[in-house]
């Protein structure tokens, strides 16, 4: 029975197509092949003992029936706790695999979502650059026949100004994504975390402020130094500052913090704010997802966010109750 | 360890003395007073570390990060700003600026992150060398 359990893993990434390194690592930790491997003898020991002694238990038959009705009773209790044992972890395996595949769907769905929003903004650059140099020629050759016949084009213009309000707007979010997918290999560097945290979280104090918000900081003193790309660490810290200052009402409360693992260090955002609904909790890292008015987010950020991380080999995930608030945790290989 | 800085800022005292202060620990440091000048200063000289301000009259630093991301690639960028703008914040980090100091800066600790630009810097030249 453990044997498929160390197998699991293979197979499982074969279905999966998955290339990083890192992913049989976390595959073998989640699946428990690792328990095969340091607990080897005691697996030995829970499928052999039972037989051997079920086979005493035959032997004792031929001696006496009291004696072989202890036997088998000793034999049937350590059997249960053996199959008890195995079935507990069987579970865990199954819903440690289930939850790891779901999660490298989602970055390999948010990869490819990535790829083609990249390709199609690439796409649309161009004509969007034409209508803009053809709005700003018409506009120029309405000023011209205006002064020579005088009449009124306030709302020719007034349309072409428009016209040129929205192509910037298109042209802002083509560069967004342009500049999103571009893959920048990070650069590792012995990063001070709490540092990071700390000046980040100045930058976004003021505007704290004015909304009565605290922004507190809970960060350990001897928190270990991490070996990671730190202006990548600051673009993701201080976007999940800023959504939960977006988040909080007037007098709310944001906690930064980070505390050292097992060759992890998590950094963690709570807010006290309103939370994320249930239905839109699976879709917050896809590119364009947003619950803001139309213009007022590109909704780029989160999934920024989860692009950085996952390129500096990390985890980032959410934890939300609607009405009282939400936390992100990155998580960080050391 | 000769790091080639370049100090962009539109407020004479500050940079002033800021020249001083590298100078002191020979640091050799250069000054400019707007975007233009800091662009114009670029395309004679490889600089490491350019020390930008965000809020300067005609081509404000985000403008220039910009400009100065896609002459020089390589070269770091530290914003420097006198008010906490979030926004600008957001955008200079966005644009791949690798920290951001608030006025009035603590000099050793633009000191530090100077050195640490620095250090980045060189990594990722001898990660491109390596790549091609």
């Amino acid at each position: 029975m453990p044997r498929p359990a160390s197998k699991e893993p293979e197979s499982g990434s074969d279905r999966q197509g998955i290339g990083q390194g890192s992913d049989q690592g976390m595959l073998a930790r989640a699946t428990g092949a690792r328990l095969w491997k340091d607990h080897g003898l005691l697996l030995w020991a829970h499928f052999l003992v039972p037989p051997v002694l079920a086979a005493l238990v035959v032997a004792a038959t031929f001696a006496t029936p009291v004696l072989a009705g202890i036997l088998a009773a000793i034999v049937l209790g350590i059997a249960a706790v053996s199959a008890r044992a195995l079935m507990i972890r069987l579970s865990q395996t199954e819903e440690a695999r289930l939850a790891l595949t779901n999660q490298l769907i989602q970055s390999q769905k948010l990869a490819a979502i990535g790829e083609l929003s990249a390709g199609i903004a690439h796409e649309i650059n161009n004509p969007i650059a034409i209508i803009a140099q053809e709005g700003e020629w018409a506009t120029h050759l309405i000023g011209e026949a205006e002064k020579q016949c005088s009449a009124d084009f306030a709302e020719v213009k007034d349309s072409l100004r428009e016209v040129r309000a929205q192509v910037d707007r298109c042209k802002n979010i083509t560069h967004k994504l342009l500049d999103f997918a571009r893959k920048r290999e990070p650069v590792i560097q012995d990063v001070d975390v709490s540092r990071i945290i700390e000046d980040m979280a100045r930058l976004v104090d003021k505007e704290a402020a004015y909304k009565n918000v605290t922004l507190v900081r809970s960060l350990p003193q001897d928190l270990p130094k991490l070996r990671t790309d730190a202006p990548l660490l600051r673009q993701v810290v201080l976007n999940l500052m800023t959504n939960a200052l977006h988040a909080v009402s007037e007098g709310g409360r944001i906690e930064a913090s980070a505390r050292a693992d097992n060759g992890f260090l998590e950094i963690s955002i709570t807010d006290n704010g309103c939370g994320i609904a249930p239905e839109n909790i699976d879709k917050i890292f896809n590119p364009f997802f947003t619950t803001k008015p139309p213009g007022q987010g590109t909704g780029l950020g989160l999934s920024m966010c989860h692009t950085l991380v996952t390129g500096m080999k990390g985890e980032i995930c959410v934890d939300s109750k609607p009405g009282q608030g939400t936390t992100f945790i990155v998580r960080l290989p050391r | 360890m000769d790091i080639n800085i370049l100090l962009v800022d539109d407020e004479n005292d500050f940079v002033e003395t800021m020249v001083k202060r590298f100078g002191i620990r020979k640091m050799a440091i250069d000054s400019a007073k707007s975007g233009q000048e800091a662009l114009a200063a670029l395309a004679t000289k490889d600089y490491d570390v350019i020390i930008l301000d965000v809020r300067m009259p005609g081509m404000d630093g985000l403008e220039t990060l910009k400009l100065i991301r896609e002459r020089a690639p390589l070269t770091e960028v530290i914003m420097l700003t006198g008010h906490a703008s979030l926004e600008a914040g957001m955008q200079g980090m966005n644009l791949g600026a690798y920290d951001y100091v608030l006025k009035p800066a603590d000099f050793d600790d633009l000191l530090d992150k100077v050195r640490k630009a620095f250090e980045r810097k060189e990594l990722n030249a001898k990660a491109r060398k390596q790549g091609a």
